[in-house]
């Protein structure tokens, strides 16, 4: 059967990872550096998973895909935590505003 | 004597001589801190304390004389020698010889082939003219003692005890250990030493307590501002180096082998030393103080080359080893003389060979054994202040008198005779011949100084220089009983005398001077006739007719009987050279007679000089005028009944008493005791005679004041200035020795200071320069390198700052191109993979 | 078929992300993502990881988004809505994104995929296909064995084979991840609390 190769969905996880780290770049929302950085994870996710599949790995990938899902979820809750917190400290959520560690 | 009576009497022997011997030196560690402590603890009771040093000074020397007497005692019982039996051979006059029919005629046959007695023959016939039946040996052997010779062969040492107190140390077959060597010598010399040093610390008691104070005035030191210098009194200090002082002498007399000598002796000195500076701060007293001990090393270092020959031919520095327990090892005397005294000497190639008894087969060169013998009379010399070292001896009496007194006349100048006596068999007949010129010379020299003195002192001093050159001539002479006899005698009416002196110096307020006393027999009698007495014993003076004398009579007559012995002997071999060794002596008993009684007149006699010294003079305290008392009945009488002269007698060398001939280097022949005896009657004339012409004259001088002394002097100017110069000996010294010196220590100086110098100054500088050249490499380039990486890193934080924006999204672009720049350089450089 | 739904999902899991990249409006961003990460999942499950791709539609666009627009409606209040980027950073992040990327797919590009297979095959024996335990071709279940290996039991890799050393499960991982998840629950809470005043009462 001629099938999707491991390079296509190779691709698309380089798209999403490439995606999520132009978003973390550019955008000046709190919130939206959070979505770039679950875009980046997901893009790492479905190599993992396509490796589960086409290569050696097996059941493992998805295992390790399973618990970056779990930390994602976590890191979610604490950086939007953060993000409140920054909200309340600053009344913006501008992270060009957050340059106390500037050198 | 049985072996067991031996030990037993030599275990008894040796503790109780110890006993007496470390004694002093418990007083002296007591006295040399309580007296210190004492006085520090309680000031207010000003000096009482301090007097416990006195007392427990006393109490050890005493204590020690107690023990030496009661150690006589047991020897004498132990060892069966007769002291009062044989006293007729020493009797002067008609009962003069004994006879040695038996005894002589022994030695004859053993001795006969080596021809040493046609001397003996003289005496031969005076025997057989004299009537007399004498038992026992000239050795002072008891009648049933003849038989005990026979039996004991011909044992030198049967009255001696040897043995070994500690040994400290064995180096291989070197042996350094405490010896003990006791015989009829060591007990006498400690009984005397320790009479003698009883009376003085008593004596001392009283002449030192001006020193019982916190605060004394020493006149003598003038400070800038015409005062006077002040310190806190030396009582006790004085009479714990008097401790050790008696402590030195007695283990230098009770030691038993020649390097023990030598430690003691340097102890001895040390006493010296110090008790001459006493008055430290008088210049007078430490110049005088260093003077006797440089003199005394000049000595010394013979002393030590004498030990290094005796000990690289010998092996061993015993005197003689007695104990029947260890009979194979032998000491010094055994190994060069047999029991008859004879020398195994043979004629080699090489020169004379002395063989060495003891089984090794040890050989020595003869001449070697004369340097060995001159060697460690070279100490004596120092010691004894013989000439050509005797000027320290003088300036020595700016100690305290009682130090003069036992010091310097009594004990420790004797300790040159002593050892010279005690050594007596080391020496050949060339070192005696020495010896008796030595004396010859040194006695001379003493007495003719003595008579221009006016220091009531160095009168005493000068007489104590001729006294012991009359020794040391007996000792030379073959007249050893003689000499130690004088030794004996003089040490008591010497230190009469002087304790005298002290009195008269304590009682006129210090001072010294002759001319400026006299009369003072009214003011102190005891001092005056105790100071008589010492005065007719010293110039020998007798009642012709009974031969009935002090002391001094018959031990000078013995000197001067052996003197002439010896030139009667020796007319023959060197002839006119030995000539001085009779006339000197008798000429000299004349001059020690004219100025002893001059300073008698001068000091006691006559109208006061000087009416302040005279109004304030004064008898001393009893407890001075005790010991000059006790010292006085010694003076008369030591010598009476020949209890003396025979208990010197036990311990004479085998080999003197028969005389003998030598002709190795110089053909000498030592008088027998026979010979001594038979002219001893004419030289007791003599000396007697010669003895009242000086007392006269001295008389006609000085008391009667029928001849201005002051015209003769003046007549005889340039012997005067000569005289009172002292021969000029202490400039020549200066002249010879101690100018070069000075001038050798200043080419040293320039030496120092223009070379030695300049050289560690530009040293110095060269190391200046070099640090400071280091310190510029230091400042330019480790400092240089050091901040430079300080300030490089400094600068590159601080570019590296402003990347550290604070921008999180410029921080994430960071990140993607540091991938992508990783990316690149994998691509780059593993293109394959 | 398997085409055809491939490029469905990944048009639209591509789309929604560079949607999200360019969107402006942070709520719209928000709604993207969660198209993105859905076709996410429907990609997960056509590579027959079933557990997986439901875990992501439940935690990821059941939890997380709607965590996120919660986040939005707390924050982004009135002007704060849109924050626009600068043009320039956002020209620069797209270059340097189009790089990276050309890099990543260039990369993909040139490794020699079913040769890789075929070494894999030999070196394990068998297709990695029919390794028995989840991999039923075609089918998805494999719930039970990541429930197994995630307490420590590897059925897919033990059963059948005689091997002395067991393989190690997931037990130790999954108790820290709970633990973490305790952890971050409490952080969470704590940070973002509202502060209160403690008031001191006045009349003293």
């Amino acid at each position: 059967m001629e099938g999707v190769g491991v390079q296509g969905y190779l691709a698309v996880g380089a798209v999403l990872f490439v995606c999520g780290v132009i978003c973390m770049a550019t955008k000046r929302n709190g919130i939206g550096v959070l979505m770039g950085v679950e875009l980046v994870l997901n893009g790492a996710n479905v190599n993992f998973v396509a490796f589960s599949k086409f290569g050696p790995l097996g059941l493992d990938g998805q295992i390790a895909s399973l618990f970056v899902i779990v930390l994602a979820a976590a890191e979610a809750a604490v950086a939007l935590a953060i993000a409140l917190n920054f909200y309340n400290n600053h009344l913006t959520i501008d992270v060009d505003r957050a340059n106390e560690l500037q050198g | 004597m049985t072996p067991e009576t031996y030990i037993q009497t030599g275990t008894t022997l040796k503790w109780l001589l110890g006993l007496a011997w470390l004694l002093p030196l418990v007083g002296f560690c007591i006295e040399i801190y309580g007296g210190h402590w004492g006085r520090r603890l309680d000031p207010a009771s000003n000096g009482k304390k301090v007097k416990l040093a006195a007392y427990m000074a006393v109490f050890c020397i005493g204590t020690g004389f107690l023990l030496s007497l009661s150690a006589f005692v047991i020897w004498k019982g132990a060892t069966d020698v007769q002291l009062v039996a044989a006293a007729h051979d020493a009797e002067h006059g008609d009962a003069h010889d004994s006879d040695h029919a038996g005894g002589h005629d022994d030695h004859e046959g053993h001795h006969a082939d080596e021809g040493h007695d046609h001397e003996h023959a003289g005496g031969h016939d005076h025997d057989d003219a004299d009537g007399h039946s004498h038992e026992g040996e000239a050795r002072g052997q008891s009648p049933d003692e003849s038989e005990h010779h026979e039996e004991h062969g011909n044992d030198p040492y049967a009255a001696a005890f040897s043995g070994t107190f500690y040994e400290l140390a064995h180096f291989g077959k070197l042996r350094i250990a405490i010896d003990y060597y006791i015989d009829g010598l060591t007990l006498l010399m400690f009984c005397m030493v320790t009479l003698i040093a009883t009376c003085i610390h008593v004596f001392a008691i009283g002449y030192m307590s001006d020193e019982l104070t916190e605060d004394y005035e020493d006149h003598f030191v003038h400070l800038p501002g015409g005062k006077h210098f002040h310190r806190p009194g030396r009582f006790y200090r004085f009479f714990a180096f008097l401790s050790l002082f008696s402590f030195s002498m007695l283990g230098l007399v009770l030691a038993g082998n020649i390097f023990q000598v030598f430690v003691f002796w340097e102890l001895v000195g040390v006493c010296s030393y110090l008790l001459i500076g006493f008055y430290v701060e008088r210049h007078s007293a430490s110049t005088a103080a260093n003077k006797a001990f440089i003199m005394n090393r000049v000595g010394d270092f013979g002393f030590l080359i004498g030990l290094m020959i005796l000990w690289t031919y010998f092996g061993t520095f015993q005197f003689a080893n007695t104990d029947p327990a260890s009979a194979g090892e032998v000491g010094l005397f055994q190994m060069v003389r047999d029991a008859d005294g004879h020398l195994d000497v043979a004629e080699t190639e090489e020169g004379s060979i002395v063989s060495l008894h003891g089984g090794e087969g040890r050989t020595i060169p003869y001449w070697l054994l004369i340097a060995a013998g001159i060697g460690i009379f070279g100490g004596c010399i120092g010691k004894s202040a013989q000439f050509p070292l005797q000027p320290w001896l003088p300036d020595a009496m700016e100690g305290p008198t009682p130090v003069s007194a036992l010091v310097h006349s009594a004990t420790m100048v004797a300790a040159g005779v002593y050892l010279t006596g005690r050594f007596y068999p080391m020496f050949t007949p060339e070192v005696l011949l020495t010896i008796a010129y030595i004396g010859c010379i040194t006695l001379f020299i003493g007495a003719t100084i003595a008579i221009v003195a006016t220091d009531i002192k160095r009168v005493l001093a000068y007489s104590t220089i001729s006294q012991l050159g009359y020794m040391m001539l007996a000792l030379g002479v073959g007249g050893w009983v003689a000499g130690l006899y004088h030794l004996i005698t003089h040490a008591f009416f010497k230190s009469l005398m002087f304790l005298c002196s002290g009195s008269v110096i304590h009682g006129c307020h210090h001072e010294q001077e002759m001319t400026k006393m006299g009369g003072l027999y009214k003011k102190m009698p005891i001092t005056a006739i105790a100071m008589l007495i010492g005065v007719v014993a010293i110039s020998g003076l007798a009642i012709p007719i009974l031969n009935v004398g002090l002391s001094g009579f018959y031990s000078k007559d013995a000197i001067v009987a052996s003197a002439l012995a010896f030139m009667s002997g020796n007319r023959d071999t060197i002839s006119f050279f030995a000539i001085p060794l009779f006339v000197m002596p008798l000429v000299t008993a004349g001059i020690t007679a004219f100025y002893m009684f001059r300073l008698w007149f001068m000091t006691f006699a006559g109208p006061p000089k000087d009416h302040h010294v005279y109004d304030h003079a004064h008898e001393s305290p009893s407890v001075m005028t005790l010991p000059l008392i006790v010292l006085s009945v010694f003076a008369i009488g030591c010598a009476w009944f020949g209890i003396l002269e025979n208990w010197i007698l036990t311990a004479e060398p085998a080999h003197v008493a028969v005389g003998g001939t030598s002709a190795h280097h110089v053909a000498l022949s030592m008088p027998s005791h026979h010979a001594i005896h038979g002219v001893h009657h004419t030289a007791g004339i003599a000396a007697l005679f010669a003895a009242v012409v000086g007392a006269a004259l001295s008389a006609v001088f000085y008391w009667k004041g029928l001849v201005d002394p002051n015209l003769v002097k003046r007549s005889f100017a340039g012997v005067h200035h000569f005289l009172v110069e002292k021969w000029q000996f202490d400039n020549l010294y200066d002249a010879m020795f101690v100018r070069p010196v000075h001038i050798v220590a200043r080419w040293c100086t320039a030496f120092d200071k223009n070379v030695l110098d300049a050289f560690l100054h530009w040293l110095s500088r060269l190391t200046l320069a070099t640090s400071s050249w280091d310190r510029k490499f230091d400042e330019t380039f480790v400092d240089g390198l050091v901040n430079l990486v300080g300030s490089s890193t400094y600068k590159v934080g601080r570019s590296l700052q402003t990347v550290q924006t604070g921008s999180l999204r410029l921080y994430v672009m960071f990140i993607a191109l540091g991938v992508m720049a990783l990316f690149g350089l994998l691509f780059m450089f593993f293109p394959s993979a | 078929m398997e085409m055809f739904l491939f490029t469905v999902f990944a048009a639209a899991a591509c789309g929604g992300a560079i949607a999200v990249v360019l969107s402006q409006n942070v709520v719209r961003m928000a709604f993207y993502l969660v198209i993105s990460l859905g076709s996410t999942a429907g990609l997960f499950f056509m590579l027959s990881a079933d557990f997986v791709g439901a875990t992501q539609l439940l935690i990821y666009v059941g939890g997380t988004v709607v965590l996120l627009i919660f986040g939005v409606m707390l924050t982004a209040s009135g002007p704060f809505l849109t924050i626009k980027s600068s043009p320039g950073s956002m020209v620069l992040a797209i270059a340097v994104g189009a790089c990276f990327l050309m890099m990543v797919v260039g990369t993909v590009l040139q490794v020699d995929w079913d040769g890789n297979a075929a070494r894999l095959e030999g070196q394990y024996g068998a297709s990695s296909l029919d390794r028995p335990g989840y991999n039923q071709h075609g089918e998805g279940h494999t719930t039970r064995s990541i429930g197994t290996a995630l307490l420590g039991a590897r059925f897919d890799k033990d059963l059948g084979k005689n091997r002395e050393q067991p393989s190690t499960g997931y037990l130790l991982p999954f108790e820290i991840v709970s633990v973490h998840l305790l952890v971050v629950l409490i952080g969470a809470a704590y940070l973002a609390r509202a502060k209160r005043r403690v008031h001191v009462p006045s009349e003293f």
